[in-house]
């Protein structure tokens, strides 16, 4: 006989099933609470209040950290602005390898280059592809 | 030379108490494993970048067959979210089945944009970076045509294009849009009303960027869950319930790692986003100037295919039901599939309902 699934019978187990079954209902009833005009005011209040907190604590922290001779966010931000520029550099240079390799290839597979010792041929797959015969598509509207 | 460390003790049972957690981490070799290393690397699947204007990256992936269908697709990415999503690992990735079917597979890598790229706007994506990549597909390929997939707000800036560029009307000029498959795209910003409230008049945008150049990734992350407050909650309860199912568990830590991984909205776009599209509404009430031209969805005659969720929280369906009836192509088509915005595109039921839906409907528009 198939034993049953204890797991699926622990309280913890049901409780976390209802959770997950009940959190539709509860998202939409904060949801419709967040789309009320006044919490928007309200929000958007406490959103600017945030801000001047976070500009007035980012300028302390820079202060007390340049004092003790540490590098702050805005040097982590300058860092990441250099390895971004770096990262974008290396990009292009791939990209423009990719695009010699590819006129290389092209050059190989040409009647030109034909004769010339070694010349492989361009393993590019053919564009002739046809589709399959249709199956059942999903119910549409429109 | 080799050092080896000694094991960690594994975590003491408790005889007789249920503890799914513990039974998977054991299986797994924990405790002491390095969390980020369980879901692999994502968006593996070969690519070659074959275009790069500062952070934007245009990849080209290897095709898997020896024949691909005659027209290249090249998928346009969210703004705000990292693109492997839609090639998390193999077999779960959406590029990997598209190029299992024999689509040529090209996607945009809009990238992480720094203060520096604080100004870029709708008109550079739009009118400059997006048409650069087209050609850059266009050119790569030998083809004269093309199809776009957009995805969420990479949709919406397909559409914009297709609108302003692919098919004027009028035009004699060929167009280079074969055709426009567009996920989860929000045009209507009446549907999309935790937004719009909380970005309405009393929402002082310029101060936010004054502040911070771009819109950073943990707004955008905190806007995004709070659409769905108890969203994380509910996941969290689920994954508990089924953490001895090893593949489930490696699915959400991808998962996890993806939402927690989003990027800074550009400042530029998002003023305009603001102002232009959430408050204004000035795509469906037709006066959305971009670079000088208004935004004419009747413009856009290529074929369409409008994929969504029935249970989009982030897209809406009052948000996005209007693009199929709004465009001028004759041969257009909505479908709704069960599932939430991400699991549209990735996962169980992407694999089984969208990816095959969006073969069936590609694939005879691509010869």
């Amino acid at each position: 006989m198939e034993q049953p699934d204890w797991n699926k019978l622990s309280p913890a187990h049901l409780w976390r099933d209802w959770i997950a079954k009940s959190e539709a209902q509860w998202s939409e009833a904060v949801s419709q609470l967040l789309k009320n005009e006044h919490t928007g005011e309200a929000l958007n209040r406490q959103l600017s209040e945030m801000q001047l907190m976070h500009r007035q604590f980012s300028e302390l922290a820079q202060a007390s950290l340049a004092a003790a001779n540490l590098p702050s966010r805005s040097d982590f931000e300058a860092l990441d602005e250099r390895m971004g520029r770096l990262e974008d550099g290396l990009a292009q240079v791939a990209a423009g390898l990719s695009q010699l390799s590819q006129a290389l290839l092209a050059f190989s597979a040409s009647p030109a280059s034909a004769g010339a010792a070694g010349s492989t041929t361009a393993s590019r797959p053919t564009r002739n592809r046809k589709p399959k015969p249709a199956s059942a598509t999903p119910k549409t509207r429109g | 030379m080799t050092v080896s460390r000694p094991s960690p003790a594994p975590l003491a049972a408790l005889p007789g108490l249920p503890n799914p957690v513990q039974r998977t981490l054991e299986r797994m070799g924990l405790p002491g494993t390095d969390f980020a290393n369980l879901t692999g690397p994502l968006g593996a699947t070969p690519k070659d970048t074959i275009y790069a204007q500062g952070t934007l990256k245009l990849h080209h992936f290897r095709p898997l067959c020896d024949s691909v269908y005659r027209v290249p697709v090249l998928i346009v990415t969210s703004l705000v979210n990292q693109p492997y999503i839609l090639d998390l690992v193999p077999g779960q990735s959406m590029v990997e089945f598209l190029l299992r079917q024999g689509f040529d597979v090209y996607m945009i890598e809009w990238g992480r944009p720094r203060k520096a790229h604080q100004h870029l706007t709708l008109e550079d994506h739009v009118l400059d970076r997006l048409p650069a990549c087209v050609q850059q597909v266009l050119q790569h390929s030998g083809e004269p045509e093309l199809s776009i997939i957009g995805y969420c707000v990479g949709g919406l800036l397909s559409v914009l294009w297709a609108a302003l560029c692919a098919n004027p009307r009028g035009s004699q000029v060929h167009s280079p849009l074969k055709n426009l498959v567009c996920m989860a795209t929000p045009v209507n910003s009446d549907g999309l009303e935790s937004l719009k409230t909380w970005m309405g008049e009393d929402f002082d945008e310029e101060a936010l960027l004054a502040e911070h150049g771009n819109v950073p990734a943990e707004w955008v992350q905190n806007a995004l869950r709070a659409l769905r407050p108890f969203g994380k909650v509910a996941g969290a309860m689920n994954l508990l319930n089924q953490a001895d199912k090893l593949d489930v568990v490696r699915s959400n830590l991808r998962m996890g790692k993806w939402e927690s991984d989003n990027i800074p909205f550009p400042g530029g776009v998002f003023r305009q986003m603001v102002n232009d599209f959430l408050r204004h509404n000035r795509l469906m009430n037709g006066n959305w100037q971009i670079g000088g031209q208004n935004v004419d969805l009747g413009a856009i005659r290529a074929p369409l295919l409008h994929l969504l969720a029935q249970e989009d929280h982030i897209t809406p369906y009052a948000s996005s039901r209007d693009l199929v009836q709004r465009v001028g192509s004759t041969d257009r088509q909505e479908l709704i599939l069960k599932g939430g915005h991400v699991g549209l595109v990735a996962g169980r039921g992407a694999e089984m309902r969208m990816w095959p839906a969006l073969d069936a409907w590609l694939s005879p528009r691509s010869v």
